[in-house]
């Protein structure tokens, strides 16, 4: 049956630098059409929150080019589309040293902007800053995302490229609880605001569904207010305790053992908005947990997952 | 021993809120009470009845499942709701008889995993039952759950509105003020948001409720424990809903299964697992002056009743500090003029967040090296200086040595004496 809509999956764990076009042939058996490009795994967020960083985005940009081409050749090859692209995070390491900011304000992210137009990739996916406890307000934490956000508004608009702003989580203690981009109204307001005054979409939403399962978020009502401005999704499950990002389906919690995320909301949400991208999954972990031998069959069910949800969004 | 630092921090905690002149007011629940039947007499009760008032949890007498079992035989027996509603009579009469004073009820709740869609007419008579047993007693709430089991999202506001309208016009005639409360959705074992947990449309509800009533008789009650569950940052929805927040439900969850533990158990070592501070903040900013309740029920429960009766100490010192907390930005805006005691690091914090709303005339510190020192632009000065304050200008301690400090401006003839803290400042504690 063919669908309008697009299925997706991140290359986290799939694809590798030594030989691309392998994982990209993965994914095209599998039965994908796009891909997410985990550009995040550049620069693990392990380290950041150590204070810590690689050399990666030390190399000029010519090299960087040079480095993705092959990349970049396989997926024409194989006809798999990068549609979006995560940015590494976090954007912004409370408390780390001041270069260790500046060089991902002024180095990183301009970078991913760069690799994400060589890529013509339209979607490139943004962490807000996690300072809402720290300036004492979600407002005062969303100020200073925004002017991050507007630092790199001008290369959005010349490359169009949206910059996807996603529901995250911050943590109390070993409890998560809602971080930035959790309330759909405000994000939509400030998309608009954003949008109108640099006269292109220069801003546009991410909705990650295990994020906002963790979060308790309302996913019909989420999706609903957000409308076109969704742009992306990353698509993944867990248990409503940590950010496991598994395969849809997988969890239950009650004696009935029917999953315990709310997926009817999820598509219904998308079908009134009427969501005509890509059905993205962000599900590396299952494929790590799984043998290596099994990758193929993880990543074909996790597709067949996609093409129910097409089916159900469409209608 | 222990017994001994509570009583103390206790009685710490409220000569600090008296001498702030906090407006909050401290209720305990029902729940949290061991021996319902010597409300009046028992001295080792969590409620020192001059001081705290009482919010009823319609539960504590009919049990969590009364609507549940509606009609259905438990455990072999039909649920005896009269004899229910004369236990909960009785112990009305014996408030009465005590003067303990009643603030608030939260009627029967339907469970979040409830399989029942034929209870909403139930609930609505429910209600008006509960509205009726308060009228007369001096009860100014009464928390009542919004429906939602049966209903599709789309018609929530339509049956609600319903609901409430019907619930408001005898509300509005007996004096009291309805509240609703924030929910959680089960979806097979997994709390999300439910109705009322955005802020945003409860806002709208209440709003629109109150303006066809012409007069306000619906209002907020903001349960920490359901927000915990829900992942929603307290503070955020505190803000947001504004003054319409005339209640707040203290208890703690796990984040995980609904609970209600005392504050600031939940640690580990990653930190706390509830972030009070936030809800503090929100509530300053709303400048709140409604009803703490505090349900720390399960936290009680799980002590020997022998022990139960030194837990209450702390019970109430937490619920002393919340009020000292969400009181303090409320209390520094009433003094015309102020001046700074301490020229450390806690006045350093003040000079950040309200130097600019409110700036002290200077800052007094007992430290000679200290004397002549800018801070932020302020101007250091011996204590000596505060014999000659201005008219209505009152000292604000700004470190932790409260009592010793007291006594020093108390020595100088200073009479209006305030108290800081920045613990639940952006950025502080943790």
């Amino acid at each position: 049956m063919m669908h309008k809509l697009s299925v997706g999956v991140q290359s986290k764990n799939i694809i590798s630098d030594d030989y691309p076009i392998e994982g990209f042939e993965m994914l095209k058996r599998a039965g994908y059409t796009c891909c997410d490009f985990s550009l995040n795994s550049y620069l693990p967020n392990t380290a950041l929150y150590e204070h810590r960083r690689n050399d990666f985005f030390d190399q000029p940009l010519h090299k960087l080019k040079a480095f993705f081409e092959p990349h970049r050749e396989a997926a024409q090859v194989t006809g798999v589309r990068i549609n979006q692209m995560h940015m590494p995070y976090p954007n912004y390491v409370p408390g780390a040293p001041k270069e260790i900011n500046e060089y991902l304000l002024k180095v990183v992210a301009p970078k991913s902007m760069e690799i994400c137009a060589f890529f013509e990739c339209p979607y490139i996916v943004v962490h807000g800053f996690k300072l809402a406890g720290a300036l004492g307000s979600e407002q005062a934490e969303w100020d200073r995302t925004e002017e991050f956000l507007r630092s790199l508004a001008p290369m959005a608009k010349e490359h169009n490229i949206t910059m996807c702003v996603e529901n995250i989580y911050t943590d109390s203690g070993n409890h998560i609880i809602e971080g930035p981009c959790c309330d759909a109204g405000k994000a939509a307001t400030r998309i608009d605001r954003m949008n109108a005054e640099y006269g292109v979409e220069v801003l546009g939403f991410c909705f990650d569904t295990g994020h906002a399962n963790l979060t308790g978020l309302d996913f019909e009502a989420f999706i609903m207010t957000l409308g076109k401005r969704l742009k992306v999704l990353h698509i993944h499950d867990n248990d409503g305790i940590g950010d496991l990002h598994q395969i849809p389906y997988t969890f239950s919690r009650g004696r009935e053992n029917k999953t315990s995320t709310d997926w009817d909301g999820f598509l219904a949400g998308l079908r009134k908005i009427e969501f005509d991208k890509v059905l993205s999954f962000e599900t590396a972990p299952a494929l790590s947990a799984f043998p290596d031998r099994m990758k193929r069959e993880v990543l074909g069910f996790i597709a067949q997952i996609g093409y129910y949800f097409a089916g159900e969004v469409e209608g | 021993m222990s017994l001994t630092i509570y009583e103390n921090f206790a009685v710490k905690a409220e000569v600090l809120s008296e001498r702030y002149g906090a407006t909050v007011q401290i209720s305990f629940s029902t729940k949290s009470i061991h021996g319902l039947s010597r409300i009046g007499s028992d001295p080792y009760s969590v409620l020192d009845k001059d001081a705290y008032g009482i919010t009823v949890d319609a539960e504590t007498f009919c049990g969590r499942n009364v609507l549940e079992y509606h009609g259905v035989k438990a455990g072999g027996k039909v649920f005896d709701t009269d004899a229910a509603a004369e236990r909960f009579a009785a112990f009305i009469r014996d408030c009465k008889r005590s003067s303990v004073h009643l603030c608030a009820m939260r009627a029967p709740r339907l469970r979040w995993d409830t399989k029942r869609t034929d209870l909403n007419e139930l609930m609505l008579q429910t209600g008006k039952e509960c509205i009726s047993a308060c009228a007369g007693t001096g009860c100014g709430y009464i928390v009542i759950q919004p429906l939602f089991s049966g209903i599709a999202g789309a018609d929530l506001w339509q049956e609600n509105h319903r609901y409430y309208s019907a619930l408001g016009k005898m509300a509005k005639q007996t004096g009291i003020q309805i509240l609703m409360e924030n929910q959680c959705r089960n979806t097979n074992g997994h709390l999300a948001r439910g109705v009322c947990a955005d802020a945003v449309v409860a806002a709208e509800w209440i709003d629109k409720l109150n303006e066809e009533s012409g007069a306000e008789v619906f209002g907020f009650c903001l349960d920490t424990g359901a927000c915990s569950l829900c992942r929603q940052d307290m503070g955020e929805m505190a803000a947001a809903l504004g003054r319409r927040v005339k209640a707040v439900l203290v208890r703690e969850c796990g984040g995980v299964h609904e609970a209600s533990r005392l504050p600031f158990t939940g640690r580990n070592v990653n930190g706390q697992d509830v972030d009070w501070k936030s809800l503090v903040r929100g509530l300053r900013k709303t400048g709140f002056d409604g009803i703490l309740i505090m349900d720390a029920g399960d936290t009680l429960k799980g002590f020997s009743h022998l022990l139960r009766p030194q837990v209450y100490p702390l019970i109430r010192s937490v619920a002393e500090y919340l009020k000292w907390q969400i009181g303090m930005e409320k209390c520094i805006r009433e003094y015309p003029v102020r001046v700074l005691f301490g020229a450390g690091n806690m006045c350093r914090q003040y000079m950040t967040c309200y130097g600019q709303q409110y700036p002290p005339l200077f800052i007094s510190d007992n430290n000679p090296g200290l004397w002549g020192t800018m801070v932020y632009g302020v101007e250091v000065r011996p204590p000596e200086v505060l014999k000659e304050l201005p008219e209505g200008c009152a000292v604000i301690i700004c470190n932790t040595f409260y009592e010793e400090t007291a006594r020093q401006l108390k020595a100088l003839g200073v009479s209006q004496i305030g108290t800081f803290s920045d613990e639940c400042l952006p950025g502080g504690m943790d």
